[in-house]
Protein backbone atom coordinates (compact mmCIF):
# COMPACT_ATOMS: atom_id res chain seq x y z
CA UNK A 1 0.00 0.00 0.00
CA UNK A 2 2.61 2.29 0.38
CA UNK A 3 3.19 2.52 -3.47
CA UNK A 4 0.04 4.18 -3.57
CA UNK A 5 0.72 6.85 -1.31
CA UNK A 6 4.29 7.51 -1.92
CA UNK A 7 3.49 8.13 -5.84
CA UNK A 8 0.40 10.72 -6.15
CA UNK A 9 0.00 9.61 -9.81
CA UNK A 10 -1.58 5.84 -8.73
CA UNK A 11 -4.62 8.24 -6.54
CA UNK A 12 -6.99 7.92 -9.58
CA UNK A 13 -6.80 3.89 -9.64
CA UNK A 14 -7.48 3.86 -6.11
CA UNK A 15 -10.46 4.43 -6.15
CA UNK A 16 -12.36 1.26 -5.07
CA UNK A 17 -10.05 0.15 -2.62
CA UNK A 18 -11.57 -0.90 0.54
CA UNK A 19 -11.79 1.34 3.32
CA UNK A 20 -9.64 -0.30 5.80
CA UNK A 21 -6.60 -0.49 3.61
CA UNK A 22 -7.30 3.30 2.74
CA UNK A 23 -6.67 3.55 6.55
CA UNK A 24 -3.72 1.19 6.77
CA UNK A 25 -2.11 3.63 3.84
CA UNK A 26 -2.86 7.02 5.71
CA UNK A 27 -1.15 4.78 8.55
CA UNK A 28 1.90 4.10 6.65
CA UNK A 29 2.02 7.13 5.29
CA UNK A 30 2.14 8.77 9.03
CA UNK A 31 4.18 6.75 10.48
CA UNK A 32 7.56 8.31 9.26
CA UNK A 33 6.56 11.93 10.36
CA UNK A 34 5.23 14.49 12.13
CA UNK A 35 1.70 13.64 13.42
CA UNK A 36 0.93 17.37 12.23
CA UNK A 37 2.59 17.67 9.25
CA UNK A 38 1.13 17.00 5.65
CA UNK A 39 2.45 14.18 3.60
CA UNK A 40 4.67 15.31 0.51
CA UNK A 41 2.44 15.72 -2.18
CA UNK A 42 2.28 16.79 -5.86
CA UNK A 43 1.34 20.40 -5.20
CA UNK A 44 -2.16 20.37 -5.09
CA UNK A 45 -3.93 20.56 -2.09
CA UNK A 46 -6.72 17.93 -2.83
CA UNK A 47 -4.48 15.11 -4.39
CA UNK A 48 -4.67 13.56 -1.06
CA UNK A 49 -5.05 9.84 -0.48
CA UNK A 50 -7.08 10.63 3.02
CA UNK A 51 -10.58 10.84 1.36
CA UNK A 52 -12.79 7.36 0.31
CA UNK A 53 -12.13 8.52 -3.15
CA UNK A 54 -9.78 10.60 -5.44
CA UNK A 55 -10.74 13.83 -4.02
CA UNK A 56 -11.42 16.52 -7.06
CA UNK A 57 -13.89 19.20 -6.25
CA UNK A 58 -15.97 20.87 -9.16
CA UNK A 59 -14.43 22.89 -12.02
CA UNK A 60 -16.86 25.97 -10.23
CA UNK A 61 -16.14 26.19 -6.87
CA UNK A 62 -12.31 25.43 -6.58
CA UNK A 63 -11.23 28.40 -9.22
CA UNK A 64 -14.17 30.75 -7.65
CA UNK A 65 -12.49 30.06 -3.76
CA UNK A 66 -8.80 30.96 -5.42
CA UNK A 67 -10.23 34.46 -6.65
CA UNK A 68 -12.53 34.94 -3.77
CA UNK A 69 -10.33 33.74 -0.95
CA UNK A 70 -7.39 36.17 -1.22
CA UNK A 71 -10.03 39.49 -1.49
CA UNK A 72 -12.23 37.88 1.17
CA UNK A 73 -8.61 37.50 3.49
CA UNK A 74 -7.40 41.27 2.79
CA UNK A 75 -10.52 42.63 3.20
CA UNK A 76 -10.78 40.97 6.60
CA UNK A 77 -7.33 42.58 7.36
CA UNK A 78 -8.83 45.65 6.47
CA UNK A 79 -11.74 45.41 8.77
CA UNK A 80 -9.40 45.05 11.56
CA UNK A 81 -6.35 47.20 10.42
CA UNK A 82 -9.21 49.78 9.74
CA UNK A 83 -11.71 49.48 12.89
CA UNK A 84 -10.56 53.11 14.32
CA UNK A 85 -11.56 54.71 11.84
CA UNK A 86 -14.21 53.01 10.45
CA UNK A 87 -16.98 49.97 11.30
CA UNK A 88 -15.21 47.21 12.30
CA UNK A 89 -12.65 45.76 14.74
CA UNK A 90 -10.25 42.74 15.26
CA UNK A 91 -13.03 40.53 16.15
CA UNK A 92 -15.04 40.93 12.62
CA UNK A 93 -11.82 40.42 11.35
CA UNK A 94 -10.86 37.63 12.80
CA UNK A 95 -14.46 35.91 12.50
CA UNK A 96 -13.90 37.21 8.43
CA UNK A 97 -10.19 35.65 8.33
CA UNK A 98 -11.52 32.36 10.14
CA UNK A 99 -14.19 32.49 7.19
CA UNK A 100 -11.58 32.63 4.45
CA UNK A 101 -10.26 29.18 6.23
CA UNK A 102 -13.64 27.49 6.06
CA UNK A 103 -13.84 28.73 2.67
CA UNK A 104 -10.66 26.65 1.57
CA UNK A 105 -11.58 23.46 3.51
CA UNK A 106 -15.06 23.50 1.43
CA UNK A 107 -12.92 24.04 -1.95
CA UNK A 108 -9.60 21.59 -1.40
CA UNK A 109 -11.10 19.29 1.44
CA UNK A 110 -11.16 19.11 4.95
CA UNK A 111 -8.66 16.90 5.82
CA UNK A 112 -6.23 18.44 3.57
CA UNK A 113 -6.96 21.44 4.48
CA UNK A 114 -6.36 20.27 8.36
CA UNK A 115 -2.84 18.87 7.41
CA UNK A 116 -1.73 22.09 5.43
CA UNK A 117 -2.87 24.44 8.49
CA UNK A 118 -0.75 22.75 11.19
CA UNK A 119 -2.59 22.74 14.84
CA UNK A 120 0.34 24.74 15.85
CA UNK A 121 -0.20 27.69 14.06
CA UNK A 122 -4.24 27.69 15.23
CA UNK A 123 -3.13 27.40 18.58
CA UNK A 124 -0.27 29.61 18.24
CA UNK A 125 -3.20 32.10 17.23
CA UNK A 126 -5.00 31.23 19.75
CA UNK A 127 -2.67 31.51 22.68
CA UNK A 128 -0.54 33.89 21.04
CA UNK A 129 -3.61 36.60 20.73
CA UNK A 130 -4.55 36.13 24.67
CA UNK A 131 -0.67 36.28 25.92
CA UNK A 132 -0.29 39.82 23.83
CA UNK A 133 -3.26 41.12 24.93
CA UNK A 134 -2.78 40.07 28.73
CA UNK A 135 0.71 41.44 28.09
CA UNK A 136 -0.23 44.56 26.43
CA UNK A 137 -2.34 45.15 29.93
CA UNK A 138 0.48 44.08 31.93
CA UNK A 139 3.05 46.25 31.21
CA UNK A 140 1.63 49.20 32.77
CA UNK A 141 0.87 48.03 35.68
CA UNK A 142 4.57 46.51 35.81
CA UNK A 143 5.59 50.58 35.15
CA UNK A 144 3.33 51.39 38.31
CA UNK A 145 -0.20 51.87 36.83
CA UNK A 146 -3.35 50.66 36.02
CA UNK A 147 -4.38 47.46 33.93
CA UNK A 148 -4.63 48.54 29.94
CA UNK A 149 -3.75 52.14 30.83
CA UNK A 150 -2.13 52.92 27.43
CA UNK A 151 -0.41 55.97 27.94
CA UNK A 152 2.14 54.80 29.83
CA UNK A 153 3.07 51.95 27.42
CA UNK A 154 6.92 52.48 26.29
CA UNK A 155 5.88 52.81 22.52
CA UNK A 156 8.63 55.87 21.22
CA UNK A 157 7.39 58.49 18.79
CA UNK A 158 4.12 57.28 18.31
CA UNK A 159 1.14 58.15 19.86
CA UNK A 160 1.05 55.49 22.60
CA UNK A 161 -2.97 55.80 23.57
CA UNK A 162 -3.54 54.79 19.59
CA UNK A 163 -1.26 52.07 18.85
CA UNK A 164 -1.52 50.22 22.26
CA UNK A 165 -5.53 50.18 21.30
CA UNK A 166 -4.13 48.88 17.61
CA UNK A 167 -1.97 46.72 19.13
CA UNK A 168 -4.43 45.09 21.58
CA UNK A 169 -7.19 44.77 18.59
CA UNK A 170 -4.82 43.24 15.64
CA UNK A 171 -2.21 41.38 17.77
CA UNK A 172 -4.82 40.54 20.67
CA UNK A 173 -8.17 39.96 19.91
CA UNK A 174 -8.32 39.35 15.84
CA UNK A 175 -5.96 36.29 16.70
CA UNK A 176 -8.00 34.62 19.47
CA UNK A 177 -10.88 34.97 17.57
CA UNK A 178 -9.72 33.69 14.47
CA UNK A 179 -7.20 30.95 15.86
CA UNK A 180 -10.62 29.70 18.29
CA UNK A 181 -13.30 29.85 15.22
CA UNK A 182 -10.63 27.64 12.79
CA UNK A 183 -9.94 25.23 16.16
CA UNK A 184 -13.66 24.90 16.44
CA UNK A 185 -14.05 24.02 12.63
CA UNK A 186 -11.17 21.51 12.56
CA UNK A 187 -12.94 20.37 15.84
CA UNK A 188 -16.29 19.93 14.43
CA UNK A 189 -15.44 18.54 11.31
CA UNK A 190 -14.01 15.38 12.91
CA UNK A 191 -16.41 14.87 15.46
CA UNK A 192 -16.52 13.21 18.87
CA UNK A 193 -14.16 10.43 19.62
CA UNK A 194 -17.10 7.74 20.97
CA UNK A 195 -13.86 5.51 21.13
CA UNK A 196 -11.47 6.82 23.58
CA UNK A 197 -8.83 6.03 21.66
CA UNK A 198 -7.69 9.13 19.87
CA UNK A 199 -6.84 11.23 22.76
CA UNK A 200 -3.73 13.10 22.28
CA UNK A 201 -1.75 11.34 19.50
CA UNK A 202 -3.35 13.34 17.06
CA UNK A 203 -4.71 10.23 14.61
CA UNK A 204 -6.97 10.65 11.98
CA UNK A 205 -8.13 6.95 11.95
CA UNK A 206 -9.91 5.95 14.93
CA UNK A 207 -13.41 8.23 13.97
CA UNK A 208 -12.76 8.31 9.96
CA UNK A 209 -14.10 4.91 10.27
CA UNK A 210 -17.21 5.02 12.43
CA UNK A 211 -18.17 8.29 10.34
CA UNK A 212 -17.82 6.84 7.15
CA UNK A 213 -19.04 3.79 7.80
CA UNK A 214 -22.69 2.67 6.21
CA UNK A 215 -24.50 3.62 3.26
CA UNK A 216 -23.76 7.43 3.70
CA UNK A 217 -19.76 6.23 2.02
CA UNK A 218 -21.98 4.26 -0.57
CA UNK A 219 -23.76 7.82 -1.53
CA UNK A 220 -20.62 10.28 -0.94
CA UNK A 221 -18.74 8.10 -3.57
CA UNK A 222 -21.79 8.03 -6.17
CA UNK A 223 -22.30 11.75 -5.62
CA UNK A 224 -18.75 11.97 -6.42
CA UNK A 225 -18.12 9.65 -9.43
CA UNK A 226 -21.20 11.74 -11.33
CA UNK A 227 -18.60 14.48 -11.80
CA UNK B 1 -18.78 54.02 14.56
CA UNK B 2 -21.68 55.70 16.13
CA UNK B 3 -23.07 58.58 13.91
CA UNK B 4 -25.10 61.15 15.71
CA UNK B 5 -28.47 61.19 15.17
CA UNK B 6 -30.21 63.69 12.22
CA UNK B 7 -30.88 66.93 13.79
CA UNK B 8 -34.33 66.61 13.28
CA UNK B 9 -36.45 64.46 15.54
CA UNK B 10 -36.95 60.91 13.98
CA UNK B 11 -40.58 60.49 13.60
CA UNK B 12 -41.73 57.93 16.10
CA UNK B 13 -43.62 55.74 13.27
CA UNK B 14 -42.67 52.59 11.55
CA UNK B 15 -41.26 53.53 8.12
CA UNK B 16 -42.08 51.27 5.35
CA UNK B 17 -38.61 49.79 5.75
CA UNK B 18 -38.52 49.24 9.19
CA UNK B 19 -41.89 47.63 8.88
CA UNK B 20 -40.51 45.46 5.95
CA UNK B 21 -37.18 44.68 7.50
CA UNK B 22 -39.63 43.74 11.03
CA UNK B 23 -41.58 41.31 9.14
CA UNK B 24 -38.92 39.18 7.37
CA UNK B 25 -37.32 39.31 10.71
CA UNK B 26 -40.45 37.88 12.79
CA UNK B 27 -41.25 35.40 9.56
CA UNK B 28 -37.81 33.70 9.21
CA UNK B 29 -37.73 33.50 13.16
CA UNK B 30 -40.84 31.29 13.18
CA UNK B 31 -39.83 29.43 10.35
CA UNK B 32 -36.56 28.71 11.92
CA UNK B 33 -38.41 27.37 15.68
CA UNK B 34 -40.84 25.46 13.67
CA UNK B 35 -38.98 23.89 10.79
CA UNK B 36 -39.14 20.13 11.07
CA UNK B 37 -36.24 19.57 8.61
CA UNK B 38 -33.31 20.83 10.83
CA UNK B 39 -31.43 21.56 7.75
CA UNK B 40 -33.96 23.55 6.29
CA UNK B 41 -33.72 25.49 10.18
CA UNK B 42 -30.47 26.55 9.89
CA UNK B 43 -30.72 27.53 5.82
CA UNK B 44 -33.86 29.70 7.48
CA UNK B 45 -31.64 30.97 9.69
CA UNK B 46 -28.94 32.20 7.68
CA UNK B 47 -31.64 34.46 5.87
CA UNK B 48 -33.04 35.30 9.49
CA UNK B 49 -28.70 36.97 9.87
CA UNK B 50 -29.34 38.98 6.87
CA UNK B 51 -32.57 40.52 7.95
CA UNK B 52 -31.32 41.78 11.02
CA UNK B 53 -27.91 42.80 9.75
CA UNK B 54 -30.29 45.15 7.47
CA UNK B 55 -31.95 45.92 10.78
CA UNK B 56 -28.59 46.74 12.31
CA UNK B 57 -27.45 49.04 9.40
CA UNK B 58 -30.99 50.88 9.31
CA UNK B 59 -30.50 51.53 13.03
CA UNK B 60 -27.08 53.36 12.27
CA UNK B 61 -25.22 50.29 14.28
CA UNK B 62 -22.85 49.30 11.37
CA UNK B 63 -20.81 47.39 14.28
CA UNK B 64 -23.02 44.94 15.15
CA UNK B 65 -24.28 44.52 11.64
CA UNK B 66 -20.92 43.82 10.71
CA UNK B 67 -20.75 40.91 13.46
CA UNK B 68 -24.01 40.02 12.51
CA UNK B 69 -22.32 39.38 8.94
CA UNK B 70 -19.21 37.93 9.92
CA UNK B 71 -19.90 35.46 12.48
CA UNK B 72 -23.74 33.94 11.30
CA UNK B 73 -23.14 34.18 7.60
CA UNK B 74 -19.53 33.22 7.35
CA UNK B 75 -19.50 31.08 11.26
CA UNK B 76 -22.21 29.91 12.46
CA UNK B 77 -24.10 28.30 9.11
CA UNK B 78 -20.91 26.55 8.99
CA UNK B 79 -20.14 25.06 12.27
CA UNK B 80 -24.20 24.04 12.68
CA UNK B 81 -24.11 22.02 9.42
CA UNK B 82 -20.41 20.41 9.99
CA UNK B 83 -22.47 19.06 13.16
CA UNK B 84 -25.23 18.36 11.02
CA UNK B 85 -23.09 16.14 9.18
CA UNK B 86 -22.28 14.10 12.02
CA UNK B 87 -26.06 13.09 12.21
CA UNK B 88 -28.62 11.05 10.48
CA UNK B 89 -31.06 12.55 8.28
CA UNK B 90 -34.65 11.33 9.09
CA UNK B 91 -37.33 12.34 5.99
CA UNK B 92 -40.56 13.64 7.59
CA UNK B 93 -43.74 14.11 5.70
CA UNK B 94 -44.82 17.41 7.61
CA UNK B 95 -42.78 20.69 6.65
CA UNK B 96 -43.43 22.01 10.40
CA UNK B 97 -43.72 21.15 13.96
CA UNK B 98 -47.08 20.90 14.94
CA UNK B 99 -47.67 23.72 17.89
CA UNK B 100 -47.47 23.13 21.67
CA UNK B 101 -50.98 25.04 22.45
CA UNK B 102 -50.41 25.29 26.03
CA UNK B 103 -46.82 26.84 25.24
CA UNK B 104 -47.84 28.93 22.61
CA UNK B 105 -50.42 30.27 24.66
CA UNK B 106 -47.75 31.06 27.37
CA UNK B 107 -45.53 32.53 25.18
CA UNK B 108 -48.54 34.82 23.45
CA UNK B 109 -49.40 35.77 27.39
CA UNK B 110 -45.65 36.79 27.72
CA UNK B 111 -45.63 38.80 24.86
CA UNK B 112 -48.71 40.61 25.04
CA UNK B 113 -47.76 41.30 28.99
CA UNK B 114 -44.60 42.50 27.27
CA UNK B 115 -46.52 44.53 24.80
CA UNK B 116 -48.12 46.32 27.03
CA UNK B 117 -44.76 48.25 27.94
CA UNK B 118 -44.18 49.28 25.15
CA UNK B 119 -45.81 52.55 25.33
CA UNK B 120 -43.25 53.86 28.07
CA UNK B 121 -40.04 52.98 25.63
CA UNK B 122 -39.07 56.19 24.18
CA UNK B 123 -39.08 56.54 20.26
CA UNK B 124 -36.07 54.85 18.54
CA UNK B 125 -33.83 57.41 17.96
CA UNK B 126 -35.57 60.05 20.23
CA UNK B 127 -33.46 62.78 21.62
CA UNK B 128 -35.53 62.25 24.69
CA UNK B 129 -34.07 58.35 25.27
CA UNK B 130 -32.19 58.37 28.24
CA UNK B 131 -29.05 56.11 26.74
CA UNK B 132 -28.75 58.51 24.24
CA UNK B 133 -28.96 62.16 26.24
CA UNK B 134 -27.10 61.17 29.36
CA UNK B 135 -24.80 63.75 30.09
CA UNK B 136 -22.67 61.47 32.09
CA UNK B 137 -22.22 58.30 29.55
CA UNK B 138 -23.59 58.33 26.28
CA UNK B 139 -22.56 62.11 25.67
CA UNK B 140 -19.56 61.85 27.74
CA UNK B 141 -18.25 59.12 25.39
CA UNK B 142 -19.23 60.72 21.99
CA UNK B 143 -17.34 64.06 23.31
CA UNK B 144 -14.33 62.64 24.96
CA UNK B 145 -13.64 59.55 23.17
CA UNK B 146 -11.54 61.01 20.47
CA UNK B 147 -9.54 63.57 22.43
CA UNK B 148 -8.46 60.64 24.78
CA UNK B 149 -7.66 57.91 22.92
CA UNK B 150 -7.78 59.69 19.32
CA UNK B 151 -9.67 57.14 18.23
CA UNK B 152 -12.64 58.12 14.98
CA UNK B 153 -14.64 55.19 16.34
CA UNK B 154 -16.20 55.60 19.22
CA UNK B 155 -17.30 51.92 19.41
CA UNK B 156 -13.79 50.76 19.65
CA UNK B 157 -12.70 53.37 21.78
CA UNK B 158 -14.84 52.33 24.59
CA UNK B 159 -14.90 48.34 23.74
CA UNK B 160 -10.41 48.45 23.94
CA UNK B 161 -9.73 51.34 26.26
CA UNK B 162 -12.88 52.77 28.95
CA UNK B 163 -14.01 49.37 28.75
CA UNK B 164 -10.74 47.72 28.08
CA UNK B 165 -10.76 45.11 30.94
CA UNK B 166 -14.18 43.67 29.68
CA UNK B 167 -12.70 42.97 26.61
CA UNK B 168 -10.06 41.09 27.84
CA UNK B 169 -12.26 39.53 29.58
CA UNK B 170 -14.53 38.76 26.78
CA UNK B 171 -11.30 37.70 24.83
CA UNK B 172 -10.22 34.96 27.44
CA UNK B 173 -13.93 33.82 26.84
CA UNK B 174 -13.59 32.99 23.44
CA UNK B 175 -9.94 31.52 24.42
CA UNK B 176 -11.87 29.14 27.00
CA UNK B 177 -14.96 28.28 24.64
CA UNK B 178 -12.30 26.86 22.46
CA UNK B 179 -10.58 24.84 25.58
CA UNK B 180 -13.63 24.06 26.66
CA UNK B 181 -14.43 22.10 22.82
CA UNK B 182 -11.54 20.73 22.73
CA UNK B 183 -12.49 18.80 26.37
CA UNK B 184 -15.94 17.87 25.55
CA UNK B 185 -14.76 16.37 22.27
CA UNK B 186 -12.30 14.65 24.03
CA UNK B 187 -9.83 15.84 21.74
CA UNK B 188 -6.13 17.44 22.88
CA UNK B 189 -4.96 19.15 19.44
CA UNK B 190 -7.86 21.32 17.68
CA UNK B 191 -6.58 20.37 13.90
CA UNK C 1 -26.47 69.23 0.72
CA UNK C 2 -25.49 66.16 -1.05
CA UNK C 3 -27.40 64.50 -3.77
CA UNK C 4 -29.55 62.37 -1.46
CA UNK C 5 -30.79 65.44 0.22
CA UNK C 6 -32.41 66.91 -2.39
CA UNK C 7 -36.23 67.26 -2.96
CA UNK C 8 -37.91 65.36 -5.76
CA UNK C 9 -41.42 65.49 -5.04
CA UNK C 10 -43.59 67.05 -2.39
CA UNK C 11 -41.01 67.35 -0.27
CA UNK C 12 -39.55 63.59 -0.04
CA UNK C 13 -35.86 63.88 -0.95
CA UNK C 14 -33.90 60.60 -3.10
CA UNK C 15 -32.92 59.62 0.26
CA UNK C 16 -36.70 58.88 1.00
CA UNK C 17 -37.00 56.94 -2.55
CA UNK C 18 -33.87 55.05 -1.74
CA UNK C 19 -35.63 53.76 1.39
CA UNK C 20 -38.71 53.49 -0.50
CA UNK C 21 -36.82 50.93 -3.01
CA UNK C 22 -34.84 49.29 -0.01
CA UNK C 23 -38.44 48.34 1.51
CA UNK C 24 -39.56 46.77 -1.90
CA UNK C 25 -36.35 44.82 -2.11
CA UNK C 26 -37.14 43.62 1.28
CA UNK C 27 -40.87 42.66 0.29
CA UNK C 28 -39.08 40.72 -2.66
CA UNK C 29 -36.82 38.89 0.21
CA UNK C 30 -40.55 37.73 1.94
CA UNK C 31 -41.48 36.75 -1.31
CA UNK C 32 -38.35 34.09 -1.59
CA UNK C 33 -38.75 33.31 1.50
CA UNK C 34 -41.70 31.27 0.67
CA UNK C 35 -39.30 29.11 -1.80
CA UNK C 36 -36.45 28.83 1.49
CA UNK C 37 -39.21 27.47 3.72
CA UNK C 38 -41.19 25.60 1.77
CA UNK C 39 -38.59 23.25 -0.30
CA UNK C 40 -39.13 21.09 -1.38
CA UNK C 41 -35.63 19.98 -2.31
CA UNK C 42 -32.60 21.24 -0.56
CA UNK C 43 -31.85 22.38 -4.11
CA UNK C 44 -34.17 24.89 -3.93
CA UNK C 45 -33.17 26.18 -0.13
CA UNK C 46 -29.67 26.85 -1.62
CA UNK C 47 -30.91 28.83 -4.40
CA UNK C 48 -33.30 30.75 -2.26
CA UNK C 49 -30.40 31.33 0.32
CA UNK C 50 -28.11 32.40 -2.76
CA UNK C 51 -31.13 34.87 -3.94
CA UNK C 52 -31.37 36.25 -0.48
CA UNK C 53 -27.73 37.10 0.02
CA UNK C 54 -27.57 38.82 -2.84
CA UNK C 55 -31.13 40.64 -2.31
CA UNK C 56 -29.27 41.92 0.80
CA UNK C 57 -26.29 42.95 -0.41
CA UNK C 58 -28.54 45.30 -2.41
CA UNK C 59 -30.80 46.46 0.90
CA UNK C 60 -26.91 47.24 2.76
CA UNK C 61 -25.93 49.04 -0.26
CA UNK C 62 -29.15 51.56 -0.93
CA UNK C 63 -29.68 52.16 2.71
CA UNK C 64 -25.39 52.95 2.80
CA UNK C 65 -26.73 55.58 -0.09
CA UNK C 66 -30.19 56.35 1.85
CA UNK C 67 -28.06 56.97 4.84
CA UNK C 68 -25.22 59.08 3.17
CA UNK C 69 -23.14 56.40 5.33
CA UNK C 70 -20.50 55.11 3.11
CA UNK C 71 -18.64 53.06 5.34
CA UNK C 72 -21.81 50.82 5.84
CA UNK C 73 -20.93 49.60 2.55
CA UNK C 74 -18.31 47.42 4.26
CA UNK C 75 -21.04 45.79 5.41
CA UNK C 76 -22.28 44.83 1.97
CA UNK C 77 -18.79 43.90 1.12
CA UNK C 78 -18.96 41.15 4.01
CA UNK C 79 -22.10 39.94 3.23
CA UNK C 80 -20.92 39.46 -0.12
CA UNK C 81 -17.97 37.66 0.61
CA UNK C 82 -19.22 35.62 2.69
CA UNK C 83 -22.97 34.47 1.33
CA UNK C 84 -20.49 32.55 -1.34
CA UNK C 85 -19.62 30.76 1.97
CA UNK C 86 -22.54 30.05 2.79
CA UNK C 87 -23.70 28.76 -0.67
CA UNK C 88 -20.68 26.56 -1.28
CA UNK C 89 -21.14 25.35 2.50
CA UNK C 90 -24.85 24.22 1.93
CA UNK C 91 -24.68 22.90 -1.53
CA UNK C 92 -21.43 20.63 -0.61
CA UNK C 93 -23.11 19.48 2.66
CA UNK C 94 -26.60 18.46 0.30
CA UNK C 95 -24.26 16.77 -2.30
CA UNK C 96 -21.56 14.75 -0.35
CA UNK C 97 -23.62 14.27 2.94
CA UNK C 98 -20.87 11.90 5.02
CA UNK C 99 -18.17 12.55 2.34
CA UNK C 100 -15.99 15.51 2.48
CA UNK C 101 -18.17 17.23 5.27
Amino acid sequence: MSDVVDDTDMTDTASDTAEDSEVNASLDAESDLPPHRAVSRSGRLDSEERQGTPYTESQVIMPTVKIVAPIAFTFGLFITFHGSGSPGGGFQGGAIMAAVVFMIAFAFGIESTRDWLANTVVVALAVGGALVFAGIGLVPVALGGAFLQYDLLPIPILDPVKYGMEGVEILGIAPIVAGVLMGLFFLLARGFNSVGGGLGDGSLDEDESIDESGPLEEDAADAGGDR
Amino acid sequence: MTAPLPASPVVAQVTAIEASLLAFVVLTALATALARDVLAAVIVFGAYSLGMAALYTFYRAPDVALTEAAISAGVTTVLLLLTLAKTTRIDHETAFESVNLPAAGAAGFLFAGLLLTMSDIPAIGSPDAPVWSNPDVTQWYLAESYAQTHVENTVMAVLAAFRGFDTFGEAVVVFAGGIAALIVLHREVFA
Amino acid sequence: MSVVDASLIAGYTVGDFLLLAAAGFTVLAIGMLYRAVKGPTMQDRVLAVNVLGTNTVVILAILSAALSEPTFLDIALVYALLNFLMAIAISKFTVERGGVL
